[in-house]
């Protein structure tokens, strides 16, 4: 058997893969962390350890994401949009269009039938258009950021942001919270303020169907819903949102590299 | 005759009580308070004090400012717009553009002949506000109010490329481990913030007289760069945090005698130091 890796060092998370053919083997999550070079050292000893792996067993490694330049180990870094869009392929060959929504940005990628990037565009550097609002508003609402789905599907008044802005959007949390207004309303509120940035983001790109999200931010159920009724669209999630780019990279390292 | 403008904004409340002459009786600065807006007869009570005055002897009230709709003693509200203009050119009469960079938005005036002729204005974008400077400040661990100071003994200024508040708070701490030195930082900080700044007002002319208000007008480092941003001189008024203030009270005094002259009656409200009910 032939194994090949794939790590995605983040600006807040880093993944890792392992694969073997076109099936995903093994996978890690750890935070970033001020680290990129440990953290993917951290990632490569717990894949082969899963897999009782060494090395010598891995036919190549590709890095992408932030720190992608920290993974010592890899052959080669390849850019995340052509990653997400190669992982969103492996999973769902049928989608036209990825939504990844990250810790710093969220990214709108057209994707052809060899999983090839066709067009793609990226959120201006403002964590109200990232996953970052919702880590902001989550700590503001002392709730576990794997809780914020649930919670804000519960939600039957969702409040409105005044602004596209996640610092004051944590004041107006703050004094939300403050008028005693349910945790699961902001929750919710803030999910529609992300979900209409991400609407009009993919609109630049014109969304062809089907589309998949991808990317930490798919963790959150209740954030697919919204954007889900904002784009007027069902969306394919897979199983692992998160380390999608990461499998992306492993599968890029199989790929033999003149069609690179 | 005694009249009073009071300026509520997001981080301070003002109030300035003047005579007919428009000479500043008292001008006192608090802190508008966690619970939004409820200090406002506080700081009305201290400038009354200091005035030696009561506040039946003022004869027309107006507030201003992001809370100004919630003082329930003040006899009228006066956009912060209409306020900063007028009090902006009664400091400043050759006065046509003006620009106030307070913590929570920035505004930027036309003026002609003392009056309002067009603005624009940010209030959706931290980055773009003095919150930005605050939010750093604290990530740096520095006081407000010595950023200015600390900013003038920088050798260079350190480009920050977040644009964000939020990711600008990620990227100084990368920065301070990176060893870079804290005025450099701030001194970037400062440009960054002046850039955007400047982008603001160049959706309309910048014309002399440019006048600087607002807390951020405090800071000598932020002076410095929005003057190097714009390429001309600025004018700071001694107090930049009491042009609302002033301007309000300027119209006050201009909206009591109008109707006096004009034979109308005018209406006040109770003269009563009430604690504003903002959340009942």
């Amino acid at each position: 058997m032939t194994w090949f890796m794939g790590i995605d060092i983040g600006s807040v998370y880093s993944k890792g893969v392992i694969i073997v053919d076109s099936e995903l083997a093994a996978y890690h999550v750890i935070p970033s962390g001020a680290n990129y070079q440990t953290a993917a050292e951290t990632i490569r000893q717990e894949l082969l350890r899963q897999l009782n792996l060494s090395q010598n067993d891995i036919a190549d490694t590709v890095a992408t994401g932030t720190g992608a330049t920290n993974v010592t180990f890899a052959s080669r870094q390849v850019s995340d949009i052509v990653c997400t869009a190669r992982g969103i392929n492996n999973v769902f060959p049928q989608a036209r269009t990825a939504i990844e929504v990250a810790g710093q940005s969220t990214k709108a990628i057209r994707i052809n039938e060899q999983g090839m990037v066709t067009n793609f565009t990226i959120s201006e550097k403002c964590a109200a258009g990232s996953g970052r609002f919702i880590e902001v508003i989550a700590n503001v609402l002392r709730i576990n950021l794997k809780d914020f789905g649930p919670l804000s599907l519960k939600s039957r008044q969702p409040v409105t942001f005044g602004t596209g802005c996640a610092v004051f959007g944590e004041s107006e949390a703050i004094t939300r919270v403050a008028e005693g207004v349910p945790k699961e309303d902001i929750a919710a509120g803030v999910n529609k303020a992300l979900a209409s940035k991400i609407s009009s983001l993919v609109k630049k790109i014109k969304l062809e169907e089907p589309c998949a999200i991808c990317g930490g931010g798919a963790l959150n159920t209740g954030l697919i819903k919204t954007v889900e009724q904002e784009t007027n669209i069902k969306l394919l999630v897979p199983p692992q949102p998160q380390i999608i780019t990461a499998l992306g990279a492993a599968v890029i390292a199989r790929t033999p590299k003149p069609n690179m | 005759m005694h009249f009073a403008g009071l300026d509520i904004g997001s981080t301070m409340t003002k109030v300035v009580l003047m005579d007919t002459t428009d000479r500043v009786l008292s001008a006192i600065k608090g802190p508008t308070g966690p619970e939004h807006r409820q200090l406002a007869n506080e700081v009305m009570r201290m400038a009354l004090e200091q005035a030696n005055l009561q506040l039946d002897d003022i004869s027309y009230i107006v507030a201003t400012g992001y809370g100004r709709l919630n003082v329930p003693f003040a006899d009228d509200q006066i956009t912060e717009l209409s306020c900063h203009a007028r009090g902006v050119s009664s400091l400043f009469p050759n006065v046509r553009t003006a620009i106030d960079i307070g913590g929570q938005d920035a505004k930027c005036m036309k003026i002609e002949k003392g009056k309002l002729v067009d603005f624009a204005m940010n209030d959706k974008c931290a980055a773009g506000t003095g919150r930005f400077l605050e939010v750093t400040a604290a990530t740096l661990g520095i006081r407000l109010e010595d950023m200015g100071n600390t900013s003038l003994k920088a050798t260079k200024k350190i480009p920050i490329s977040n644009l964000c508040t939020i990711f600008a708070q990620q990227e100084v701490v990368t920065l301070l481990s990176r060893g870079e030195k804290l005025e450099d930082i701030i001194a970037g900080l400062h440009d960054a913030l002046a850039s955007r700044v400047a982008a603001l007002m160049r959706r309309l002319k910048v014309e002399p007289d440019v006048v600087l208000t607002g807390g951020v007008a405090k800071n000598i480092g932020m002076v410095k760069a929005m003057k190097e941003n714009l390429g001309c001189e600025l004018l700071v008024p001694e107090e930049p945090l009491l042009t609302g203030a002033t301007g309000a009270a300027i119209l006050a005094k201009e909206i009591y005698i109008k109707a006096s002259a004009e034979g109308e009656t005018i209406s006040t409200k109770p003269r009563r130091l009430k604690k504003a009910t903002f959340f009942s």
